[in-house]
């Protein structure tokens, strides 16, 4: 089975609402189907989207922009790519399964995301695993404003230096063989996050104004 | 039967149902694995004193291990899932945890699971950190990080527990104790080059083989003093005149196939050293069926007749 693919078209300039182009709402649909669904917008999918293919489990979106919001919102299993930008609230309430975003995303990435593993190859908006409660977050880009703000539990895997938070305790530099493990799940992605090898890590623990169980982890090289 | 002058019996090995588990431990070089895997099945040889029966299975390179280190799986055995649960979370806790940079992985599937790192976490005080991540195959498993002083102790949360056989055996009769003991030597270099057994004695070899049953009361084995060579005038012995040494190799295994071929791979690594190294019979613990239900007849393990 092939990818289901959503390709946008021209002319998108108002935000779209993609929480409906999930596994659970798409398994077992055909493509005329998927076409005729209406979006948070009341857009139907046929007027931004052209889609090809038919597994649900693995969710492609191509020629993105940051106007596309909501993807992988609260989804539970299975995989969503992202070959390109993509808007505020990516992997928003995620409960399982993975995204891969190629590009960059806008705000509140990981917004109270509870589990799965959620990839961005390039930069972040504010807000940046606002509220998250578990799971693991990948940036490769550099994080906006107010990184990790009431953080819960989970982690927050950095390749570039954050900002300081005044809410985040510096817990220092540590050799972590658990990295390992992580890199290992990310083999499974075609990215730049599968590429990883350094084990060593800056870590940070917070949000301190909550329960301050969460992880900020900045790569350094080994 | 005879294998290069060396007399196989026409007897069996009768062995037993046990519950088993696979423990892959891993640390920062092979050194710290084995002292975390010789910590953990220290004091296992018999279920009828240590609770379980244990030993190293074989070593694994770094491609063989979930965390990309170097280690060694292990094999548990014990009567009942009960005591195996017991037992393995005990000696995670004193063993593997306690030895610096160790982890510790699930090494088998089964639909039964029993906890390897589950209620350890809680040495974590709370700062313990869950994490659910596919494995090699894309399947999601359940990892506890545990602060500890060295940094982190990673264990899976749980590892599969299977149906198991244990007390499958073979007995070297010689004509002297250096002789069979290089011999039950040659044996265990060969039967552990080979998966899913253990030879959980020390060495792999036991020199007190048991009986069923004592004349004390209180006693549910004592000596095998049928095969006692210091005996053979006092006692109904199996012993010819001129046997001065008997030894056991106990192997546990995860299946009958698994014991039996590896019992083949024994006896003819003693058979390979002929009658001329002092070795005069291969014969095999039987305890005319009060012990279990699982029969390893010699002659047919050895492709001869039964």
């Amino acid at each position: 089975m092939t990818a289901l693919t959503f390709t946008l078209k021209n002319g998108l300039t108002h935000q779209l609402d993609c929480r409906r182009l999930t596994n659970q709402f798409l398994a077992d649909h055909t493509i005329a189907d998927i076409e005729a669904m209406t979006l948070e917008s009341h857009h139907k999918v046929a007027d931004w989207f052209t889609v090809s293919g038919s597994d649900a489990s693995n969710i492609v979106f191509k020629q993105t922009n940051s106007y596309l919001t909501h993807i992988g919102h609260q989804m539970t299993k299975g995989r969503i790519t992202i070959e390109g930008d993509c808007g505020d609230y990516l992997g928003q309430r995620m409960q399982g399964g993975s995204i891969l975003c190629k590009g960059n995303a806008g705000d509140r990435a990981g917004d109270k995301m509870r589990r799965g593993i959620l990839l961005i190859e390039g930069n972040t908006g504010d807000y940046c695993a606002s509220s998250l409660m578990a799971g693991t977050l990948g940036v490769m880009g550099f994080t906006g404003r107010y990184l990790g703000y009431g953080m819960k539990r989970g982690t927050l895997l950095l390749a570039k230096q954050p900002t300081e938070q005044a809410t985040w305790v510096d817990c220092g530099s540590h050799h972590l063989p658990f990295l390992k493990l992580l890199y290992q799940s990310f083999s499974h992605f075609d990215s730049q996050f599968a590429k990883l090898s350094s084990t060593r890590a800056q870590r940070w623990m917070g949000d301190i104004s909550g329960i301050g169980k969460a992880e900020i982890l900045f790569l350094n090289p080994d | 039967m005879k294998i290069n002058g060396i007399q196989i019996d026409d007897t069996y090995a009768e062995a037993f149902n046990m519950r088993g588990t696979r423990v892959l431990i891993t640390a920062q070089n092979l050194k710290w694995a084995y002292h975390a895997a010789n910590a953990m099945t220290g004091f296992a040889t018999s279920v009828i004193g240590c609770g379980v029966e244990a030993g190293i299975e074989r070593e694994l390179t770094e491609a063989q291990t979930p965390d990309g280190r170097p280690g060694v799986s292990i094999l548990m055995f014990a009567m009942g899932s009960k005591v195996l649960m017991q037992q393995l979370e005990t000696r995670m806790g004193q063993c593997v945890l306690t030895c610096p940079t160790a982890a510790a992985f699930s090494g088998i599937d089964s639909e039964d699971q029993i906890s390897l790192g589950k209620n350890l976490r809680y040495f974590g005080d709370g700062y313990q950190i869950a994490k659910q991540l596919p494995d090699a195959n894309g399947i999601n498993q359940r990892y506890w990080r545990i602060p500890v002083m060295d940094g982190e102790f990673i264990t899976q949360e749980t590892t599969g527990m299977v149906r198991a056989i244990g007390g499958g055996n073979f007995l070297v009769l010689g004509k002297s104790q250096p002789q069979v003991l290089a011999a039950c030597e040659a044996a265990i270099d060969a039967m552990k080059k080979l998966p899913n057994i253990i030879m959980p004695f020390p060495g792999g070899v036991v020199r007190s083989g048991s009986k069923v049953g004592s004349k004390y009361p209180k006693m549910f084995a004592s000596t095998n003093d049928a095969f006692c060579p210091t005996l053979k005038g006092a006692v109904k012995t199996a012993l010819d005149l001129d046997i001065e040494s008997v030894m056991e190799i106990v192997i546990d295994g995860l299946t009958f196939e698994d014991i039996a071929f590896s019992m083949k791979v024994g006896i003819e690594a003693v058979c390979n050293l002929g009658a001329d190294a002092g070795i005069q019979r291969i014969s095999a613990g039987n305890y005319g069926g009060k012990l279990g239900p699982h029969l390893f007849k010699l002659h047919a393990i050895l492709g001869g007749s039964s």
